[in-house]
């Protein structure tokens, strides 16, 4: 029996109809539960002997309205197989519970995902500018941040192709000593 | 051209000062295969005994904050080098949240160097440009930030607070 399928069965086991689990590809192993079921999940498979989170992904989707949640454990226990847990919220409204208290490296993952997405974690105590300081506009990384227009205002940066046009149309010359 | 302005250019003396990815193109300049030493050129720790910064490619708001605080501590005269495209327009950060697209609007600039990345050579050569400049007397952009400082102020106070911030111990 391969490493994969025991964890699979594990999974199976304690999940029974509440999510969906399966084997994306070798030593790659998916499972999909609800919001309340993440933390659970995450202590189980920890006692279990996947002791290192190694990173929290969001995803934005858009025309779903969702975003997803990706957590992603790791255990050389067994075999090196990655355990990713996958979760769904709605836009702007749900909140994510933390899991600092399981694994204490969610800290900084956590804080970074709420400052380019703008998801609140209930109980994390510093979810203040983390990588951006001074950081007036939305959240950069959701899909419907519009990046050009947010340049053209802060930066001052017209359109770019016009401006190449306009400089070829009045090439540059040395200025004149005065 | 007096002789003060000879051995002034003949003497640059370049921030230690590493942004974005043209760093990787600092060590082959400094070491034995180009070794910019023989134009004196030379990395300097400090920015108070320092003439030259070198800002070696894209500059984040983070980065720009270091980067004014280090040329307001550096002694006059002194000159700026703009280094590949980044500096220019932003180069591929040109729709980048983060990254300022045009350098002169913060600091002064004297000379740019083209390119992603520019060779050594033409780190060596825009160094014999700025020497020539300085002979010349033209190489005074730095006065230009004594002038004009209110400018220089308001248009980094569009990306932050200029007055509350400090380095944090």
């Amino acid at each position: 029996m391969k490493m994969e399928e025991k964890v699979v069965e594990e999974l199976k086991n304690i999940l029974g109809n509440l999510g969906e689990v399966w084997i994306q590809r070798e030593k790659r192993v998916y499972a999909k539960v609800p919001k309340n079921l993440v933390l659970p999940l995450l202590a189980f498979l920890k006692d279990k002997g996947f002791h290192q989170l190694t990173a929290i992904t969001c995803v934005d989707w858009l025309k779903k309205g969702k975003f997803e949640l990706i957590y992603n454990l790791f255990s050389l226990n067994y075999e090196g197989v990655h355990v990713f847990i996958k979760t769904e919220l709605e836009r702007d409204k749900e909140t994510m519970p933390s899991a600092i208290e399981i694994f204490p490296m969610a800290f900084d993952y956590e804080r970074e995902i709420h400052e380019m997405f703008g998801i609140v974690f209930e109980g994390h105590p510093r979810l203040d500018n983390f990588i951006l300081e001074d950081w007036d506009g939305p959240p950069p990384m959701r899909k419907d941040f519009d990046t050009a227009k947010y340049v053209e205002e802060k930066y001052g940066v017209k359109d770019y192709a016009e401006e190449l046009w306009r400089r070829r149309e009045q090439p540059y010359r040395e200025e004149k000593d005065e | 051209m007096g002789l003060f302005k000879i051995s002034q250019g003949r003497s640059l003396w370049m921030v230690h000062f590493c942004t974005g990815c043209g760093a990787v193109e600092m060590p082959p300049t400094m070491t034995s295969r180009f070794d910019m030493e023989r134009f004196g050129v030379a990395p300097m720790a400090t920015p108070r005994q320092a003439d030259v910064l070198l800002i070696t490619g894209y500059l984040t708001v983070k980065t720009l904050k270091r980067v004014i605080m280090v040329y307001e501590q550096m002694p006059t005269p002194k000159y700026v080098i703009g280094f590949g495209s980044c500096t220019v327009n932003g180069g591929i950060y040109w729709d980048s949240y983060n990254v300022i697209k045009n350098l002169e609007l913060y600091i002064p600039v004297d000379l740019y160097i083209f390119g992603c990345m520019p060779r050594p050579e033409s780190i060596i050569d825009a160094f014999l440009k700025l020497r020539k400049m300085i002979e010349e007397g033209k190489a005074n952009k730095w006065k230009d930030y004594i002038e004009r400082y209110d400018w220089y102020k308001q248009n980094q106070a569009k990306l932050f607070d200029v007055n509350k911030w400090r380095v944090q111990k």
